[in-house]
């Protein structure tokens, strides 16, 4: 009878969810059940469009993330002295609590999917940086001698040895970004942007078959993206699959 | 074809390099790195910079290809000033050997060495022609061409790099300590190889070595600088080792310069000793004839052909006739090439007093023992002769 209650408690925001409120013997979803078989299989459609935006919304935010943060990396490749500053105001930017960062934007750029990109994109741009840098940091010494010494331009020696070099940072960079960004885009919602969010916001946080649906779609979502990003990077530096003759 | 095509071209490919005040200051030194430097390298030979760490020869090796700037003073390649050629094209000219080697891990073997041309925008058929040319030409396997570093022993490695730097068949070379970071056996392997190899390519070279004995292996002259990137010494490696100008290089030189002086003769530069020769089946009262008054006190056995078997013995000439098959054996025998050094090596390691020399053909030559070499050293005509013995064998 508790549940029940509960349910009833959810009032609008639940409506559509829960059938048959009254039927003699009560329907799976409005017992305490993990998860509901019956109902999954005849509601499972109305999920379609929140993974949509979900991915959406990871795949343009990745990819505003990754054009600004690796802009930045080649600007601090070469002015040096820009890194500390960089590394710290992207540092700041990734500490903000999400769900602060959501509300903050509210006033400035209204409710929407924009709003969740700006603040998601914001996010990427630590690791993405950061990894860059690294990737930057452990091409060998001795490689871009003997590139500068055998007459490469700078930007041949950037495009042609330090950037391929730096490939295996820069991808483990963009997958940490991609899959921490699946995670973070369900409390997109919050600023009304759409995405797997949406349904676990209506839904209520006790209709666990629902809980699990959503979840579990951002959870395959982040692991075939991250398996992506895995097979492209093996793709483009085949000289890391070689053996030791 | 394409060797031929190769020596044509490489026969025409070498420049002078001449140092004229070169200075390099680096800010808040008060010291030079490298203080007017004059130095003149004619073309086709290979010049070593030698010189104890922090001396100043790198910074002079590179102040060539403006890896790094000179503050005073110019370089000339040829007839033309380095301070007038824009940096990258220059460095496309100049071959470039670093001690670690720095091929591209992410490009093939033949993407490697394709390097230069492909910067200087060769055609693809044509560069990868010049790959496989170069990679027969260092003695690598042309099936690593599609091989990545990474699956080459640092000796391949090394390999590749030489090849990379002649791709483009560069006017100069310069190397940085090439070999430095190769185990002993290699090392001497590659110095050979490359010795060799410049035999045929006679390009201009600048070798940096903080090894006095490498230096005087591959040089055909070398600068041994001090601090401050001063040339205390330009002499060829004989007249070093003979006359070093200072106390400076004579420490640097080592003790062992007596030495090191065996290291640039040949066994065929001195004059060796005759023993007299016995065939078998000769009247031993001949043979006692001929050791009369000999240089050698013990008959050796030799032949047909001349070519020695063995020493004889007191037992041996007991009887009537010379045996075919002598007492003692026949130790250390020593090619009219082999270097010096060596020969003295095999003399003490056989604890023989006598070794036989032979020619190409292996017939008898001479003998040679410790005592001529220790009276070659002690006499005043030896300088003289490394002179002559210092031309770069040719094998």
């Amino acid at each position: 009878m508790a549940s029940v209650t509960t349910l009833a408690a959810v009032g609008e925001v639940g409506k559509g969810f829960i059938h048959e409120r009254t039927s003699e013997t009560l329907p799976c979803q409005a017992t305490n059940k993990l998860f509901c078989w019956d109902w999954a299989g005849e509601h499972i459609n109305r999920y379609e469009t929140p993974t949509l935006q979900h991915l959406e919304l990871v795949a343009i935010s990745v990819l505003i993330g990754f054009v600004i943060a690796f802009a930045l990396a080649l600007l601090a490749h070469r002015h040096q002295w820009l890194q500390p500053p960089l590394l710290a105001g992207t540092g700041v930017l990734y500490t903000i609590p999400s769900v602060a960062f959501f509300f903050l934007l509210l006033p400035i750029t209204g409710r929407g999917m924009d709003t969740a990109i700006i603040a998601l994109s914001a996010y990427t741009l630590q690791i993405i940086f950061r990894n860059t840098m690294i990737g930057f940091a452990n091409v060998p010494r001795s490689v871009v001698d003997a590139a500068r010494g055998m007459g490469q331009t700078d930007r041949q020696v950037l495009w042609r040895v330090e950037l391929p070099l730096a490939m295996p940072e820069i991808f483990a960079g963009l997958q940490v970004a991609t899959v921490s960004t699946v995670a973070i885009a369900t409390l997109a919602a919050f600023a009304g942007g759409g995405g797997l969010g949406e349904p676990i916001l209506k839904g209520g946080i006790s209709f666990k078959t629902n809980l699990i649906i959503a979840g579990g779609i951002a959870f395959l979502i982040a692991v075939s993206l991250g398996l992506i990003l895995f097979a492209v990077q093996r793709f483009l530096t085949p000289w890391r699959r070689v053996r030791q003759a | 074809m394409p060797s031929d095509e190769l020596t044509e071209k490489s026969s025409a490919g070498a420049s002078p390099v001449r140092y004229a005040g070169a200075t390099k200051r680096y800010p808040g030194s008060a010291k030079a790195a490298v203080e007017e430097l004059t130095l003149e390298i004619p073309a086709g030979e290979i010049c070593v910079l030698v010189g104890p760490s922090g001396c100043g020869k790198t910074t002079a090796m590179r102040m060539v290809n403006r890896t790094v700037e000179m503050t005073e003073g110019d370089i000339f390649i040829g007839e033309q000033s380095v301070r007038d050629r824009n940096p990258a094209q220059l460095r496309r000219e100049i071959g470039y050997v670093i001690q670690q080697i720095g091929l591209f891990p992410h490009r093939t073997i033949a993407e490697n060495i394709a390097a230069v041309p492909q910067l200087l925008g060769w055609k693809k058929e044509r560069a990868a022609a010049r790959s496989a040319e170069l990679l027969s030409l260092v003695g690598l396997d042309p099936d690593l061409a599609e091989r990545y570093p990474a699956q080459l022993s640092g000796g391949q490695q090394q390999r590749v790099g030489v090849a990379r730097a002649l791709a483009a068949d560069p006017l100069v070379m310069l190397m940085d300590e090439p070999f430095g970071a190769i185990d002993p056996i290699n090392r001497e392997r590659l110095q050979n190889e490359f010795l060799r190899l410049q035999a045929e390519i006679g390009k201009t070279v600048l070798f940096v070595t903080h090894d006095i004995d490498e230096a005087i292996k591959m040089g055909d002259r070398i600068a041994i600088m001090r601090e401050g990137g001063r040339v205390a010494q330009y002499a060829t490696p004989a007249e070093l080792l003979m006359d070093p100008a200072d106390e400076f290089v004579e420490d640097f030189v080592g003790a062992d310069r007596a030495l090191k002086r065996l290291a640039l003769m040949r066994v065929a530069d001195i004059d060796l000793w005759k023993a007299p020769l016995a065939h078998a089946g000769q009247a031993t009262s001949e043979v006692r004839a001929d050791l009369e008054g000999a240089e050698v006190p013990y008959p050796l056995l030799v032949d047909g052909d001349s070519r020695p078997l063995g020493w004889l013995s007191e037992r041996d000439l007991a009887g009537a006739q010379v045996p075919a098959r002598p007492d003692s054996p026949l130790g250390p025998l020593l090619d009219r090439d082999d270097i010096m050094r060596d020969a003295l090596a095999d003399l003490l390691q056989g604890e023989a007093q006598y070794a036989a020399v032979v020619d190409h053909e292996g017939r008898i030559d001479g003998v040679l023992s410790v005592e001529i070499i220790s009276e070659f050293l002690a006499s005043p005509e030896a300088k003289t002769e490394e002179h002559s013995a210092t031309e770069r064998p040719h094998g």
